[in-house]
């Protein structure tokens, strides 16, 4: 297949909802290998989210081409997107997007239940991921009843118990302290180490600062691509 | 929580309308089984002639108190009316009636042997008077069903004498169990031939005149009407009625009391009927608005879904299915609630409810549609939800 893993050449991300068409995203070209860690930043409204969404193929590009893993994501239907984020993409939201009325075993099951796994080997699955992120003994805690560092614990969870091939957390840590900030992050690192490939959104530079590439982006294009660390 | 307390809420129109179709056809089924039953009892092809007029013959005067039927209008029927089989003239009145230390009062029906054909109505045990006995003014009765247990006990009445105010009578048979028929309990009866009751019991003469309290008439297969019409004009003719004059005789058919029943029935259709249809509609409106206030409620959730991979099918049938399930659950108290409110109106009523179970299978599958047809909009609505807005939501 191909060299990378991401492959977007010359993105065009075009909102036509207000008056005038607003472009979040003009003429972006971003290639990351597999296992790679990126860190994208830059200032509110430059884009970050929309480019985080057409990587997780909830959104498709206006203009432009994307391969993921090779295959052409610009072409695909609503339920070809649905089945790829089940099978290959992990979201991690910055508001956790638990459902509230499910406990934290029901929440990471759901994504195996919408792949049609079975019963028996799903519990099974997710009840290892919650015990991978130290939650064996929170399991069938609703969300209201966990703090938020064990909160977006159960949303990693549920984003890796597909055991996806990328990663994507669009502020993951902005609503947490910066001690539980640190704990998710080396969690983030301990994960690529395992093989997933994980694109963060973020404002701080020190949590950037995990990372071993960053993306900054500026008015839907992008300013600069630095690798900090070696990526092997 | 308070979502549950709104799904109940709007479930109760489902529940109402539910409930409706199960009592609307349980009474229906009720009412045509009694009919069936009815016909069955009477006999067939049968006509009633009452005295007094057709204003003045219910309750008001009751029926011994109008005398315009005599015996002998009972044999000008027979005789000159072609589209009569049969008839068989009645006078009743109520007697005190004793065997041994025990007593009873009962209702002394005076007949002539045809009345068991034309009722369709037979002795179990003995035999019913015949046409000899009735003519020699013979001492002998046939007990109803009730009267021999009353009198008897588990003893056997045949051959034995009882007193019908203070006369003897030799107890020939035993009329097989009836059942209570509108307002008379048929088992409740003795038989005695016409002409014995006129002489001996009721002190009434050729000279006085011999009433009659009822003329049963068993027209030939197929000529009701003809016979109605026949038994109209010589009655007229007889009794000196003319064109603007009211007639002192009423005529009534198996087919005008089946038809009394059906227009009762028919009331409480139609009444029903509007109810179970309103209140379904209703019910499936409220459902599709919760659907729908659900869905925007939950539009985050929607979004968190597509974004963990829940196709559009997935996304629908969530939605699909709980609105079933709403209106399922309605529909099962439904059912419940219609069963009771069906026993519960037969005490009412002079016939059993009868709720089959394909009323209630149709019932299940009527609440099932309504789920699938007032979910399946909100269900669209979340389904194609695009995400990204979804996820924006708040
Ligand atoms: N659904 C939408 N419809 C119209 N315009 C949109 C939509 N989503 C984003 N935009 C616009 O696109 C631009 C980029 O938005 P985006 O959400 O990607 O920014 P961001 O970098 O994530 O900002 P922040 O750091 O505040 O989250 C903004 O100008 C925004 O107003
Ligand atoms: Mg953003």
């Amino acid at each position: 297949m191909s060299e990378f893993l991401v492959e977007l050449k010359d993105v065009w991300r075009t909102y036509n909802q207000g008056v005038e068409p607003v472009h979040a995203l003009q003429g972006v070209s971003l290639k990351i290998k597999e296992s790679e860690y990126v860190a994208i930043m830059g200032t509110s409204g430059s884009g970050k989210s929309t480019l985080m969404n057409l990587l997780g193929c909830l959104d498709r590009p206006s203009q432009g081409q994307y391969l993921l893993d090779g295959t052409d994501i610009s072409t695909r239907s609503e339920d070809e997107l649905a089945e790829i984020r089940n099978k290959s993409v992990g979201f991690v939201f910055q508001q956790f997007n638990l459902l509230p009325s499910m406990s934290a075993l029901d929440n990471v099951m759901l994504p195996l239940v919408y792949a049609g796994m079975g019963k028996e080997q799903r519990t099974m699955r997710a009840e290892q991921a919650l015990k991978d992120l130290g939650l064996g003994n929170r399991i069938h805690h609703k969300p209201s009843e966990l703090s938020g560092g064990q909160q977006q614990r159960v949303a990693i969870a549920r984003s890796i118990v597909n055991r996806p091939r990328i990663l994507l957390a669009d502020e993951p840590t902005g609503a947490l302290d910066s001690h539980t900030a640190k704990e998710i992050m080396s969690l983030f690192t301990k994960l690529t180490e395992e093989g997933i490939t994980v694109i963060l959104v973020t404002h701080d530079p020190e949590t950037a600062a995990c990372a071993r590439r960053i993306v900054k982006v500026r008015d839907g294009r992008i300013l600069e691509d630095l690798i900090i660390g070696k990526v092997q | 929580m308070s979502n549950r307390l709104r799904s109940l809420l709007t479930v109760l129109g489902i529940v109402i309308g539910i409930a409706s179709v199960i009592t609307l056809l349980g009474i229906g089924k009720g009412a045509q089984l009694e009919a069936e039953k009815q016909v069955q009892s009477l006999g067939t092809n049968l006509i009633f002639i009452r005295p007094g007029s057709q204003s003045s013959s219910s309750i008001s005067f009751g029926q011994g108190t109008i005398q315009t039927l005599t015996y002998e209008d009972a044999l000008a029927v027979k005789k000159n009316c072609p589209a009569v089989l049969n008839i068989a003239p009645q006078y009743s009145s109520q007697l005190q009636v004793q065997y041994g230390e025990k007593n009873t009062l009962t209702t002394i029906n005076a007949t002539e042997p045809s009345y068991t054909t034309i009722r369709n109505f037979n002795p179990a045990q003995g035999r019913f008077f015949n046409d000899s006995e009735s003519r020699e003014e013979a001492r002998v009765c046939v007990l109803g069903d009730t009267v021999a247990a009353d009198l008897f006990g588990f003893s056997d009445p045949l051959k034995k004498k009882i007193l019908i105010r203070g006369e003897l009578f030799d107890v020939i048979g035993v009329m097989e169990h009836k059942g209570a028929n509108s307002a008379v309990d048929m088992d409740d009866q003795i038989f005695i031939p016409l002409s014995t009751g006129y002489s001996a019991l009721f002190g009434l003469s050729q000279v006085t005149g011999r009433t009659v309290k009822s003329i049963l008439v068993e027209a030939k297969p197929q000529e009701d009407d003809l016979a109605q019409f026949q038994i109209t004009n010589l009655l007229r003719f007889r009794h000196h009625i003319t064109a603007p004059g009211e007639d002192d005789f009423t005529l009534r058919t198996q087919s005008d009391i089946m038809q009394a029943a059906q227009s009762i029935t028919g009331v409480f259709s139609l009444l029903l009927g509007t109810t179970a249809g309103i209140s379904l509609v209703v019910g499936g409106i409220g459902i599709m608005n919760i659907m729908l206030v659900s869905v925007t409620e939950r539009t985050r959730e929607i979004g968190v879904r597509k974004a963990i991979g829940a196709k559009y099918s997935q996304i629908l049938s969530q939605f699909v299915i709980e609105a079933t399930v709403m209106s399922l659950s309605g529909g099962i108290v439904g059912i419940i609630l219609g069963i009771v409110c069906s026993n519960a109106l037969s005490s009412f009523a002079n016939w059993k409810a009868v709720v089959s179970l394909d009323s209630i299978f149709l019932s299940f599958f009527v609440s099932l549609g309504i789920g699938l047809f007032f979910g399946i909009y909100p269900a669209r609505t979340a389904a194609k939800l695009d995400p990204i807005v979804a996820l924006r939501s708040d």
